[in-house]
Formats: C-alpha cells, structure tokens, sequence
C-alpha cells in the first residue's frame, strides 16, 4: 500500500499546502477574534469629540484660555454632562501618540514600549467610565503634585512592576529625550481606543490640570445626555462660534468613529480571506484531482478486493481510511511548521492564538480532506468485480 | 453471516451432501452474456443451461475465445449475465443484496484468474491473506497462519515476503492459486491454473486440487487446454463459439 510513493507524496504535499494556507487565515482569524472580544474598557456611547481650532491664537497660554471659556460654556449646557481636555489621539481617531516608559536604572530598568501616551483632564475617568483597579485616579491632590501624576493600565503595570510590586507611589520615566518622571497614583483596567480589532496596547494616562498649558490642547471630549442629538450638535458649534472670533468646533461622535475605523481595519483582513478562499479552493481541487486520479489508477486493484469479498463499503472505507492517514501524515508536517511560530513568537502574536488556531486548521483539513475523498471514495465503491477481469 | 466458515482443519464437506445433493451448487439457467462496445456486440455465450453438482470436479474447454473465462466470472459472481439466471444453492443471485454477493464471493467461493490479477503492491502473503482480510472474526494471526498454509500447499513458502513484480510468471500463477485456498471455499474457479506451469510443476497443482475435492469434498470447475488434466476430472464440459457443444 505504501509502496506508491510518489502519488502519496504528491498527496501529503497538497495536503501539507491546505494546511498552510487554513493555519495562516485561523492565526488571523483568532487573533482578530481575540481581540475583538477583549472589553475596550470605556463606555463610548453619547460621547462626542470636538476638534477645536482657534485661528489667530498665538501660544499655548491663550489657547489653554480657549479651551477653558469653551469646557466652562459647555459644561453650563443642558444636555452635556462632562467636558475633558483631551490630545489628539482620541478613541477610534486613528490617531495615536506611543513611546516607551522605563523604571529603574543600570541593570535594573526595566523599558516597556510601544505604551499610548494619553494626555488628558481628570474628568476623563467619569466621561468614560474607566474602572479602577488600584490607587485612585486624578483628583485636586494632583495639582501641587512635584511629578507629573499618572494612572497607568494593568498591562503597563504588569509589564514594567514585578508580581506583588505595588506600583503606587512609584516613579516612572517617560522618554528619554523629554526627561520627565511621572508618579504612579493609580491603576486602571485596560483600555484599548486604538480599537476592536487592534492589539491591545498597555496605556499610561497623564495629568493635565485645568491650568496646564502644555499638554491636552487638542479639543474636548463630552458625554452628552442619552437621546441628545443633532439639535444639541448644532447648538455646539454656534456656541463655540459666537465665543471667539473664528472659533470652530467639529463634532464626531465615537460611535460613528468606531464604525468607520472597524471597516477600514477590516478590509484588508477581509481581503485576505478572500484570496486564502480561493487558494483553498484551488488546493481543494488539486486535491480532488490526485484522488480522483489515484482511484482510477487502482480500479484493477479495488476490482480484485471486490473479486476476493470486499463490500463496497469497505473498499469505500479503505479509500477513505488510506486518506486520513495520509492527510494526518501531511497534518504533522504542517503541525511541525506551524509550531515553530509560537516557539519563534513570530509577529508577536501571543502562542495560545497559534495554538488554537493550529487546532481549527487541523479540523478544518481533516473536513476538508473527508469532503474531497468523499466522491473519489464513492467511485471507488462503485467499481464492480468483474472490471477485475479486464483491466490489468 | 450468511454462511459458517469451514474450519481452518476442514472435514470432508460430504457429511452434510446426503440432505441437499439434490440442489445443485451452482445452476446456470438460459445463461446469455453479451458484451457490448461501441462498434461491435460480441456473443460471449448463448443459451447455456449447466448445474453443477456438489463435491463434482468438472473441466471446462474449448478453443481460444470462445466463452471459458466469461463462463467462470458468471459463476463466480464476478459479473451479471445479459439473460438467465444463476442459482448459488438453489437461491438466485439476484436476489442477493451488494453485500450478500460479497460475502458469497468471499465465503463460498475461491476464484484463481487466467491472468493472476495479484495486487502489485502487497506481498505474496498479503496477497494470499486478502480473503481472510474481508472475513470478520479471522484474527491476524490466525489469517497469517492460513495463507502461509496456502502458500505451503503450492510450494511458495519460501517466498513470502517477495512482491509479484519479483516472481516468475508460474510462481505468481501459484500465489493465484494459494490466495483461492486459503479462505477454505467450497468451490473453487480455476480459470487455467495450470497455464503456465512446467508439466512437473503442473502435475503438482492437479493432485493437489484433485485432492481437495476427494478429501474435502470441495467442488471445483477448471478451465483448461490439457486433455491429460481433464481425463482425471470426473467431467468435461466443452464449449465452441458461446455454445455448450459436449
Ligand atoms: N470485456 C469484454 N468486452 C468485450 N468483449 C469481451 C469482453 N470480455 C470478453 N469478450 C469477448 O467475449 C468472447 C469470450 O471471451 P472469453 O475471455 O470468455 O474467452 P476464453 O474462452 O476465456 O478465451 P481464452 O481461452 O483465450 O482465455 C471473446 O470473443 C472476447 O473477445
Ligand atoms: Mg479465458
């Protein structure tokens, strides 16, 4: 049986490549998945972004003014229930602000990065809902603090403090270049507005008081009422309007933010998926062809296992059989591949997403493999004895 | 199952003949083959009405293409008449369900064919062990000691693990003839077993199977071109152009 070498190897190939093409889309597939199930941690409902210009306002000082009289306007507005500066790099923006935070010195420092810097008001934590899971966040304390205060996330933390180091109260430093060290107030549960479908990537929240004139000067964040709309939308933008000369507000809510960035990071997965769709239809029928190929090859043969008493089941049984052992032989062989992406840790995805998506590969070409032989074993089944006699 | 397996140490079958030799074994009734192809329709047979008895061995012959091999593979339920019926033990093989033929085919019946059809890639004694593969309840070694049985019998012990491609022609006619015994049938098809043996070797296979009809009692119909042969069976049928002529 095992003495057709080459229409087996040929077999184990076309099998070894279905693996392949399965493995990449599952890897692909569960890390998305994965990510996509994974809490963002905020509430992003009935919150709206303003971008903010001020044309003709030269320096930060008036600027942080500006946003000021602005917050303090909206904040007196029916139907707005929180206001807080916030940088650029909003959620679901597509903006984004990272670099590296490192504590300790000489052997001891220890560098995490990429790590969202996120500059922004102490009301951010109310607007969005963030949850706390050590310390507390940014409250008047802060204001005559010596370091920048910051609340950082647990995947920073877990990544910078050893296991059962409080963070709290520790100092950490931000880039280099900007030799700034920050005091760790609080830890907050993950937060992710990069996003469903992005990695998650760990965040350090910074401080920026009402009288800060440095950072956070990009717009506003606002939790609007439940219900509140376009009404209240073009109130906004008159308000800002008619409170500085040439002031302009834009308004996004993150809802539609999030839905235009999850279809754009979603077209080219989607992409993928359809031209690994047609290359596991194209080794599909490679692989129905090497079968269909390989019983007529054998009809001789089947016919004398049909001559000496085989069933037609069983001879359809022992076609099918031959080929599970032979797509278990190409499973291993593409197994050993695969196995050496969560040992390389290649693309930095973590091993469980590897693992699990080598176990829906191997189920997935196990299917496929059944559903390719399942004509070619019908065939087989079909042959009557009597072709025994004639075909040599 | 349809049928109890002989024992592997099989008694003479005429024990149990008295009760049924009335019925013939296999009963071929207004039997017409033909073979159709695109251009022509070749008559294989035609009107051929034969029984065979229990226990009888009975030669068959005939000039070079004139229905022999198509006569056996009719009886061996290798392939369906174009009219008529064939009886196995008084029941019509029609009758019979796929795998009520199958195990007909692997029970009752041993078939050595003209042209050995032995399966390339299996070695001798997986090809002789191929009957015992498709029996339930034959265990592996029970399987292998049988066929190696077999191949004692035809004088190929030797060659067990050899592959057909490394065999003589008359050595791979003998594995044809060990893969027949080795299931124990009750008839056995020979279709030229002798063909293309040395007359030594050829007088061998004649006693052993004119052997196995005294001692077990299995009914045996053979094909064949040797006169000398078919004197020693207990009946020769002869056949010309599709026709049963004696
Ligand atoms: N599969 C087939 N298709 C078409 N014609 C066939 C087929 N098998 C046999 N024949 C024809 O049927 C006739 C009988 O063939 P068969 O093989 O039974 O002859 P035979 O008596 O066994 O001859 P030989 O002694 O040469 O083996 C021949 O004319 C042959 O050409
Ligand atoms: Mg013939």
């Amino acid at each position: 049986m095992w003495n057709r070498k080459r229409a087996n190897s040929l077999l184990m190939l076309e099998v070894l490549l279905a693996f392949v093409v399965l493995f990449a889309v599952s890897s692909l597939g569960v890390s998305l998945w994965g990510n996509y199930r994974t809490p963002l941690g905020f509430a992003y409902q009935q919150v709206w972004a303003i971008d903010i210009s001020t044309p003709g306002l030269a320096g930060r000082a008036p600027r942080t003014e500006a946003l000021q009289r602005i917050g303090q306007h909206l904040r007196a507005t029916p139907g707005v229930l929180c206001v807080t500066r916030h940088a650029g790099n909003t959620p679901f923006a597509n903006a984004n602000n990272t670099g590296d935070v490192s504590t300790g010195t000489g052997p001891d420092r220890r560098v995490v990065e990429p790590v969202n810097y996120l500059d922004t008001g102490p009301e951010l934590r109310e607007l969005l809902g963030l949850h706390m899971q050590e310390g507390r966040w940014f409250d008047r304390r802060d204001e005559a603090a010596n370091y920048r205060p910051v609340v950082i996330t647990t995947d920073l933390r877990d990544a910078l403090f050893a296991p059962g180091q409080s963070p709290l109260g520790q100092t950490i430093q931000g880039p280099k270049d900007w030799h700034e060290t920050w005091r760790v107030v609080g830890v907050s549960g993950p937060y992710r507005p990069d996003g469903a479908l992005h990695e998650p990537v760990p965040g350090v929240f910074l401080y920026a008081s009402a009288q800060d004139t440095v950072h956070a000067l990009n717009g506003l964040l606002v939790r609007v009422a439940p219900g509140a709309g376009a009404v209240l939308e073009k109130k906004i933008t008159d308000d800002i309007r008619t409170l500085g000369a040439g002031w302009r507000g834009t308004i996004n809510t993150l809802d539609e933010q999030r839905l235009s960035q999850l279809k754009v990071n979603l077209s080219l997965p989607v992409i993928l998926g359809v031209v690994c769709l047609f290359l596991i239809v194209n080794v599909m029928l490679g692989l129905f062809g090497v079968l269909w190929l390989n019983i007529n090859q054998r009809r001789a043969e089947l016919g004398v296992r049909r001559a000496l008493g085989a069933t037609a089941a069983a001879v359809s049984r022992q076609v099918l059989g031959e080929i599970l052992v032979l797509t278990t032989f190409g499973l291993v062989l593409g197994l050993l591949i695969a196995a050496q992406f969560p040992l390389l840790g290649v693309f930095n995805v973590k091993a469980s997403v590897y693992l699990t998506a080598m176990a829906i590969a191997a189920a997935g070409l196990y299917l496929l493999a059944a559903g390719c032989a399942l004509y070619p074993s019908r065939l087989a089944a079909g042959i009557q004895p009597a072709v025994a006699l004639r075909e040599e | 199952m349809a049928t109890t397996p002989p024992s592997p140490t099989a008694q003479p079958r005429s024990f149990s003949q008295a009760a049924s030799s009335a019925v013939p074994v296999i009963q071929l009734r207004n039997i017409e083959k033909i073979y159709q192809t695109k251009t022509i329709e070749t008559v294989a047979l035609s009107q051929v009405n034969l029984s065979i008895g229990r226990g009888e061995f009975v030669s068959v012959m005939g000039p070079s293409g004139c229905g022999k091999s198509t006569l056996l593979s009719l009886m061996g339920l290798l392939d369906e008449p174009s009219g008529g019926t064939i009886e196995i033990d008084g029941r019509p093989v029609a009758s019979y369900s796929d795998k009520g033929l199958a195990g007909l085919r692997n029970h009752k019946i041993g078939f050595v064919f003209q042209s050995y059809h032995l399966i390339n890639d299996l070695s001798v004694l997986d090809n002789v062990e191929l009957p015992l593969l498709y029996r339930k309840g034959v265990g592996n070694t029970e399987r292998r000691r049988r066929a190696l049985a077999a191949l004692d019998k035809v004088g190929l012990n030797a060659r067990t693990g050899h592959f057909p491609a490394q065999l003589s022609g008359g050595q791979r006619q003998r594995v044809a003839i060990a893969r027949a015994l080795a299931g124990d049938p009750e008839i056995i098809l020979a279709d030229e077993p002798t063909g293309n043996l040395d007359s030594v070797m050829g007088e061998e296979i004649m006693d052993l199977l004119l052997g196995l009809n005294r001692d077990q009692g299995t009914t045996l119909v053979m094909v064949t071109h040797d006169e000398q042969q078919a004197l020693k069976t207990q009946r020769l049928i002869r056949f010309f152009d599709g026709r049963q002529v004696a």
